[in-house]
């Protein structure tokens, strides 16, 4: 990867949002390469190898959602959208044909920047993953299968961990009902939602001190679940 | 003369009524034999006009049976063969007797004058069958018609109805938004449109005439009513089939005045609904209008103002204070695009039906999202959650329900005092779950309970809190949309505001453990 700053591949229409886009993010230490359409956007992505995209959901030329399938058939980069209230649908989808996480216009930098940072540690793939993974007081043993809450071990079920490895292996990114419902159960069985709410309610009851509200695992409605990353 | 039959038996009918009428000719010659048979061995017993008055009992019955040509010819042949046989001298066609010559003569005059009236009288019944018949049609029509609600509806009991009664293949063509005649989604008849033609309807449509039409057995009648066209009727008559010319009469015209009466109806009540939802829609962009003058100002003129200043002030400005408009015009900004995101989701909700995207959901996931998403605004209020664990999977749309859960707790915000608690609890009741929102504020209004739910009703006191009055309303739409019921009350008499929603339970789906154990590592 990239030894220096990393790169982003920014591929939206807006030519103002492109410019401050380009500047805030430029202050907290990113370099930006800009399209203004989707297929300029695609054939930056082949010559100018970036690190990340962040794609506009509307562009002029093409729907996000094909950007992204073609993008994927060239390329495992993240890609991160960038989706209006009205997209919501085309946000769903565009996550299922290949994208990694999605931003809700309008959003502050601050919050784009640490998506783009989770984008980052997906990156981080390709090295072996770390074995022990932390966020505020939940601590993820990969190697060992086994699970801590302010270091006391808690005793989850072969599909529990399946679907917290998931979370953990996008910490910080979403991970659509699609997903987790065909990397757990297979895609046959991509229709029962009930399967993946009972197991994510009974990890929520064991892993947060109130699962109403709770702290590490996020429900992104309509959408999917996220794990919060806290710095420890 | 209109007489109502079906096209199903048509041709049969057709064949019958020729050979019957071969059948009465055949009897009324036959008859006059059969008399004389009967008079021959009585001719020595009775007297001529004894004998006259079989003859006419047998014109009588064939005038009675087969109608007026038949008895005509029944007398005319009673009149010879009377002559031949027995008046004398026999076995000639000669009369001597004065008697016998006057009987015949008056045989002959009460025969036709019987069987005039006789025949008048079938024909009155005939008639009087035919009104009977027709009365039914129209009420049956009528009946039908009363039932449908739509123009497809109508269209099909029309259709229908003209089939049964007239055995015309027909089809309605209504005009759409552009006033253009254009051809049903769907034929309430298996019929072929083959031959209708559009540009012919349209100007029956428009001129109520057509100048040259381009198939003369396609015809085209507009359907109308207090000077309205509201379709066309486009009959495919086939001549050989239907009795001639029955679009002439007038109880073809009360058949398509009954039809074109309620395509009226239907009209008006569609004109009154439009202007209803044009109402609606006015007096919601009236309400998005003053929320937007309202609570978009404010934000817009410290953004213009911090904006100005620091355009203005240039190099003179001090990094910190630089920093400060800074923090001002993205402070401003956000709470203006939340307030946009919002004041959008709620006339998109409100203009039209809601469409449930429905799935088994587990409340406490929405409880959780919903409290996520307003984290910002809850900061440091208690907000105590009783979700019990014996709560089933609930069959509902979620983002819905987080929507009513955001918007209600909202609400309790702005109406609490900071740091004031908010209950949400829910559990299992009799009938279905329970869902309550509860705050600790100074409550609902008396009186006011019901009042909240209206669309645009802000608590007059509050309007500095901002709100276009839209969110109880657009809860308690979505609450009914799942089925449920949504109502307001005071905790303690008087204050406290707290919302209770009662929502269904389905019997949710069993899990296979087959099928999880397939999961395991």
């Amino acid at each position: 990867m990239n030894p220096s700053k990393p790169l982003i591949l920014l591929i939206e229409d807006d030519q103002q949002t492109r410019r401050f886009l380009k500047t805030s993010l430029g202050h907290k230490g990113w370099r930006i390469i800009e399209a203004g359409d989707g297929k300029t956007g695609l054939a930056m992505l082949k010559n100018d190898k970036p690190d990340l995209v962040v794609l506009d959901l509307g562009l002029p030329d093409m729907d996000g959602i094909s950007v992204t399938k073609r993008l994927r058939q060239i390329s495992d980069i993240p890609v991160l959208i960038l989706s209006a209230r009205s997209q919501e649908q085309n946000k769903i989808m565009a996550l299922d044909a290949g994208a990694d996480d999605y931003l809700t216009k309008p959003f502050g930098t601050g919050e784009l920047h640490s998506r783009l940072q989770a984008l980052l540690r997906r990156i981080n793939r390709g090295h072996p993953v770390a074995e022990v993974f932390q966020t505020g007081q939940l601590k993820v043993d990969l190697a060992l299968r086994k699970v801590f809450i302010n270091n006391q071990e808690v005793n989850i079920t072969p599909i529990e961990f399946r679907l917290l490895s998931i979370l953990v292996r996008q910490a910080g990114l979403v991970a659509t009902h699609r997903q987790m419902l065909t990397e757990v159960w297979g895609i046959e069985h991509i229709n029962d939602q009930h399967y993946l709410r009972i197991y994510m309610g009974q990890l929520r009851h064991k892993l947060e001190i109130n699962p109403a509200r709770p702290r590490y695992l996020l429900t992104e409605i309509g959408v999917g679940y996220r794990l919060a990353v806290y710095e420890s | 003369m209109l007489k109502p039959f079906k096209q199903g038996n048509d041709k049969s009918r057709l064949d019958k009524s020729s050979s019957s009428v071969w059948l009465a000719y055949m009897w009324g010659i036959v008859t006059p034999f059969i008399c004389t048979l009967i008079d021959w061995p009585l001719r020595d017993v009775l007297g001529g006009p004894s004998i006259l008055m079989i003859y006419l009992l047998g014109v009588f019955l064939v005038a009675n049976f087969f109608g007026l040509a038949a008895s005509i010819l029944a007398s005319l042949l009673s009149a010879p063969l009377f002559a031949f046989y027995f008046a004398r001298p026999i076995f000639s066609f000669a009369i001597s007797d004065l008697e016998n010559m006057v009987g015949l003569f008056v045989m002959l005059v009460v025969a036709n004058l019987t069987s005039n009236l006789q025949n008048k009288a079938h024909q009155n019944a005939e008639l009087a069958r035919q009104r009977e018949g027709r009365t039914n049609a129209l009420y049956r029509l009528s009946a039908a018609l009363v039932e449908a609600r739509d123009k497809q509806a109508i269209s099909t009991v029309a259709v229908q109805h003209i089939y049964e009664q007239f055995g015309v293949v027909s089809v309605l063509l209504f005009a759409n938004q552009q006033g253009n005649l254009v051809y049903p989604n769907a034929k309430p008849l298996n019929c072929s449109l083959r031959r209708v033609n559009l540009a012919d309807a349209q100007a029956v449509f428009q001129h109520r005439k057509i100048e040259q039409p381009q198939h003369p057995d396609v015809f085209y009648y507009p359907l109308e009513h207090s000077k309205l066209v509201f379709a066309v009727l486009v009959m495919q008559i086939d001549a050989r089939d239907v009795e001639p010319n029955f679009y002439l009469s007038g109880f073809f015209d009360t058949f398509c005045t009954l039809i074109a009466q309620t395509l009226q109806r239907l009209h008006f009540a569609e004109q009154a609904k439009h202007a209803i939802l044009q109402a609606e829609t006015e007096s919601l962009r009236n309400a998005l209008l003053s929320a937007i003058s309202h609570d978009l100002r404010t934000p817009l003129t410290r953004i213009t103002g911090a904006a100005g200043a620091l355009l203005e002030s240039g190099h003179d400005c001090s990094d910190d204070d630089k920093q400060d408009f800074g923090k001002v015009i993205f402070d401003e900004a956000q709470r203006m695009s939340d307030l946009t995101s919002k004041i959008l989701n709620m006339a998109r909700f409100s203009s039209g039906e809601i469409i449930l995207h429905q799935d088994w959901n587990v409340l406490e996931e929405i409880v959780g999202s919903a409290l996520n998403r307003l984290n910002r605004s809850i900061q440091n209020r208690p907000v105590r959650t009783q979700l019990p664990s014996n709560l089933p999977l609930v069959w509902v749309d979620a983002v819905l329900l987080e929507q009513v859960l955001i918007n209600l707790i909202e609400n309790a915000i702005k109406y609490t005092p900071s740091g004031s608690p908010i209950d949400i609890s829910a559990e299992k009741s009799t009938s279905g779950w329970q869902l309550v929102v509860a705050d600790y504020g100074l409550g609902i209004p008396v009186g006011m309970e019901e009042k909240v739910f209206e669309k645009f009703y802000t608590l007059e006191t509050e309007t500095q809190q901002g709100g276009v009055g839209l969110g109880l309303a657009l809860c308690r739409a979505i609450i009914e949309a799942h089925g449920g019921t949504m109502k307001a009350v005071n905790k303690n008499g008087k204050s406290g505001a707290t919302f209770i929603m009662n929502l269904p339970l389905r019997e949710p789906p069993l899990l296979n453990l087959d099928e999880l154990g397939g999961a395991s590592l």
